[in-house]
């Protein structure tokens, strides 16, 4: 069945990005050459030739996410980035549909925390379409009022549905539960009320202050002719005038200071899913590499030491790992895993262990050696084909991080010592102060829980929003 | 979910695969060189030297259609005990060996195969063939591994089924569409099974499905052809092969009339699956159904996305998917309503489109586009090394030639309008329908902290 499973594979895409790391023991690894040209308008131009398959991919990045969403009406980004195909200048939403399966095109617009993003991708002898379909939608979306209202019915339900699966949504109620009032505490979907809230007047305005030139990167990869490229986006995108943009700045954030615990009763649930952990890094924290050697080790794989201990050895659960979601200030750091109802505790206790186990263990010489090897093997495939080319150019321009971020990850792995991994845990791996989140029946596992933190909240899951609770 | 796997990494949907059984435009974009060993395991090799790494996959023909009463989810548990140590590598050490060498792996299993997945850098070949050729010939099985491991399948099931309304819908679904072919239960199997299966049932499993004339191999990466073929006469061609698990003969019977199941649970959302038999993958029909499916559900241009989503907005999403299968299966169907939607409200104009389409052929561009989609769809799948291995093994395993997949664009051009008013006419009939919804009941939900 096509059905999206959006909490853990969220987690899971994360783990995987952050293992990503140089080539096999003989090879070099280098990002394929390309340029950077920046328009009249302002905006930054990527270029990537890529040969092998005949598909473009064209990714322009937008340099504000939910972060950058009015208070009360988390979702705004998301159903803005989600109404550009949904009616233009030019095409009805249909018209924009018909046009761009009949060449076998995919396009997906959506916003994260720190950026939105725009992507079509189709075949290279439909590039004169493909581009006009993509500027359209980018340059000339015109929000239609019934539009507005069908996608932020749909995505209300959206969030309804997702909460009948724990998995879905257990990120969610995380992030909230973490971060409280600052943005990255919020959203980005939106939920069951802040979507309610939202108006077109508040899309237009979203759209009108942060889609520009001056405000975007466009990335271009896969089969074409550079020059030809080139003249063909100056003549397509030159014309977007420029206006100046105020771009949000994101709050500082900082590791919570104290324990707390927030159960979300599911009556229904026959496993528990859990998380804990605390602020982690930004995608920039010069510990970037050190800490992707070292979670590979304590969850980032399947031999880690979470996955041992939780399913290898003991068969509490299918799977446990750990991730660091880096962002542009320092983003989320999580234990995650589930376990039947009865196990709840055990299986707890024994992440606990774990992660205190590494504090006062650290890592040996051979795990060390393994997780270089095992980063450098794994890493080629991310940089496989031009869809993920495009995304990892315009995430460097966007997080100010060069080539060298993949051209000499190779380098910067081996020379992470077991001294340096010691440090990298003390500093970046919490200990003392953790958050905690589960989701799972509360009637059973309620007081069996309350141990983890003196400070706790509940709350069902049918209640609409997240965390904090919405004030209807 | 039919396809159920080792660890969350399974990124690589079936069903995406299905829908690429498709239009590639001339073979030799990518050469594939065969092999058959002296004993029967046929090895596919596709050369790209684009990155530094290779996709090894393992496809053996058995899955859960080779199972009984009491014994369901055994092929995909014995997925799982592949890699809980064999002679030369022990519990637990063929992930710690393959990990640090740079290799990762996983594995899938479905109603009729069980593929193991190996991704690796090129200097780690010998030692993946060495692990292969190990666990094929040698399993261990240690009670203490099993008893764990029965946890760990029970904790997949609670996560992909019992928590999750798709996965459990799913099951009753199949379930209820088929009364007497193997299709009938869960891949993962019986949560009663799976507490009950016994050392005895799991060694003749092995033995019934492990055997080197019952697998295809197929390496997609940084290799060439010659040094495959030199690691498999090495590691493979020793392998001493016995009989191929006994043949599938029960077929089901006719369906003679729509069957109705209904799913109580507490839930926010009602959801609603419909299912059709139609045939096997090998069948001359394959391409026209999936022409129809195409124009039915693909994109939000699709006949179904138009109607349920977009103009009556009664639906959140509308999708199809069906699998590769040896055996007659069925197309699911699945319509997710909106909050206080009645289900039966987006069956009846589901069924409306249907007959819409027995009723007139499609349009010429509605077919233009169906063929460009599959095209488009081709290349994607076939852009990793990953896509081409699954893709190639999937075509020789289900068409019985890895070739087809270079005739599927002669095979998609030939469908005509006439072809796909006829295979909706054929198979989307009320009496060859299986109709699986889920109600809202919350009755029971407050349960005090």
């Amino acid at each position: 069945m096509k059905r999206a499973r959006f909490g853990l594979h969220v987690l899971a895409v994360v783990v995987a990005v952050l293992f990503a790391a140089c080539s096999a023991a003989a090879q070099t690894l280098h990002l394929p050459p390309h340029e950077k040209v920046v328009l009249k308008n302002g905006l930054t131009v990527l270029l990537l030739e890529k040969h092998g398959v005949p598909l473009l991919n064209v990714y322009a990045l937008v340099k504000t996410g939910s972060a950058g969403d009015p208070a009360g009406e988390d979702g705004v980004a998301s159903i803005t980035a989600g109404l550009l195909r949904k009616g233009t200048k030019k095409r009805t939403a249909q018209q924009f549909a018909a046009d761009l399966d009949y060449i076998g095109a995919a396009f997906e617009s959506e916003a994260g925390a720190d950026f939105s993003s725009v992507s079509a991708e189709f075949l290279t002898k439909d590039l004169a379409l493909g581009l006009e379909l993509f500027s359209d939608a980018l340059l000339h979306p015109t929000f239609p009022e019934a539009e507005v209202k069908k996608l932020l019915a749909q995505s209300v339900d959206a969030v309804r549905g997702a909460k009948d699966d724990p998995q879905q949504v257990l990120g969610l109620y995380y992030d909230g539960y973490l971060y409280g009032t600052h943005p990255y505490g919020r959203p980005a979907g939106g939920d069951e009320v802040s979507l309610q809230r939202i108006q077109r007047d508040a899309i237009v305005k979203f759209y009108e202050a942060n889609y520009a030139p001056g405000n975007t990167l466009l990335a271009v990869a896969g089969e074409f002719n550079g020059a030809e490229m080139r003249k063909k986006l100056e003549e397509v995108f030159g014309a977007w005038p420029a206006h100046t943009i105020a771009t949000p700045t994101i709050p500082a954030t900082a590791p919570v200071k104290s324990k707390r615990l927030l159960l979300v009763d599911k009556p229904d649930a026959t496993q528990t899913y859990f998380a804990f952990g605390n602020v982690g890094i930004a995608r920039t924290d010069p510990d970037r590499v050190a800490i992707r050697v070292v979670n590979t080790i304590f969850g980032g794989r399947f031999t880690s030491e979470l996955n041992e201990a939780l399913r290898v050895e003991s068969g509490y659960t299918y799977g446990a790992s750990s991730f660091f979601d880096s962002r542009k200030v320092p983003g989320p750091f999580g234990v995650f895993s589930f376990t039947k109802n009865e196990t709840t505790v055990p299986a707890i206790d024994l992440a606990l262990q774990v992660l205190q186990k590494f504090h006062k263990q650290g890592v040996t010489d051979e795990q060390l050696k393994s997780a270089k090897s095992y980063i450098k093997g794994q890493f080629p495939p991310n940089i496989e084909t031009s869809r993920q080319l495009a995304q990892i150019i315009a995430s460097h321009e966007f997080y100010g991080l060069g080539d060298d971020e993949i051209n000499q990850l190779e380098a910067r792995v081996d020379a992470v010592t077991p001294e340096i991994a010691k440090q990298v845990i003390q500093k970046h791996f919490p200990s003392e102060n953790l958050v905690f989140v589960l989701i799972g029946k509360a009637s059973a596992i309620g007081p069996a829980v309350e141990k983890y933190a003196e400070k706790r909240d509940a709350r069902p899951i049918s209640d609409p929003g997240f965390w904090p609770p919405e004030k209807k | 979910m039919k396809m159920i796997g080792r660890s969350f990494r399974t990124a690589l949907l079936l069903s995406c695969a299905c829908a690429s059984l498709t239009i590639p435009v001339r073979g030799q974009e990518f050469p594939v060189v065969t092999k058959t060993l002296k004993n029967g395991m046929k090895v596919l090799v596709q050369t790209d030297h684009s990155i530094p790494n290779v996709a090894l996959y393992i496809f053996y023909r058995i899955g859960s259609r080779n199972e009984g009463p009491g014994t369901t989810g055994l092929s995909h548990f014995f997925e799982h005990m592949m890699f809980n140590g064999a002679k030369k590598y022990g519990p637990g050490e063929l992930d710690k060996v393959m990990e640090a060498n740079g290799g990762a792996n996983n594995a899938y299993t479905t109603r009729d195969v069980t593929v193991y997945q190996d991704w690796f850098p090129r200097s780690a070949l010998p030692l993946i063939y060495d692990i292969e050729a190990d666990r094929i010939q040698n399993l261990s099985f240690d009670p203490q591994k099993i008893k764990s491991e029965r946890e760990v399948v029970a904790s997949e099931r609670r996560l992909r089924t019992d928590n999750d309304n798709g996965g459990l819908l799913d099951e009753q679904l199949w379930a209820t569409s088929y009364i007497a072919h193997p299709y009938q239960w869960p891949v993962v199997g019986w949560m009663s099974d799976i507490e009950h299966w016994t050392m005895e049932q799991l060694k003749h499993h092995f033995e019934m499905g492990y055997s080197p004339n019952n697998a295809t191999m197929v390496v997609a990466g940084d290799v060439s052809p010659e040094e495959i073929f030199q690691m498999c006469e090495k590691y493979i061609e020793p392998i001493p092969t016995h009989a191929p698990p006994p043949p599938v003969t029960t077929t089901e019977t006719e369906q003679l009339g729509e069957r109705r199941l209904i799913v109580r649970k507490p839930s926010q959302l009602p959801l609603v699956f419909v299912a059709y038999h139609i045939p096997q993958t090998n069948s001359p029909d394959f391409y026209a159904l999936n022409v129809l499916r195409t124009v039915l559900f693909q994109g939000e241009s699709s006949r179904m996305y138009q109607r349920l989503v977009d103009k009556d907005e009664i639906a959140l999403d509308v999708s199809s998917s069906v699998e590769p299968a040896f055996d007659p299966t069925i197309i699911e169907i699945a319509a997710q309503p909106k909050q206080g939607v009645d289900p039966q409200k987006c069956e009846k104009a589901m069924y409306e489109e249907i007959e819409n389409a027995k009723n007139a052929v499609v349009s010429d561009r509605e077919l233009e586009k169906a063929k460009n989609i599959r095209l488009a769809d081709f290349y994607r799948e076939m852009r990793t090394i990953n896509g081409r291995a699954n893709t190639i093994g999937t075509y020789e395993v289900f068409f019985g030639d890895y070739k087809k997949l270079f005739d599927a664009a002669k095979n998609y051009s030939a469908v005509t309008k006439e072809d796909v008013q006829r295979v909706a006419k054929t198979y989307f009939g009320a009496n060859n329908r299986t109709v699986a919804t889920l109600i809202p009941d919350n009755a029971e939900e407050k349960s005090k902290p």
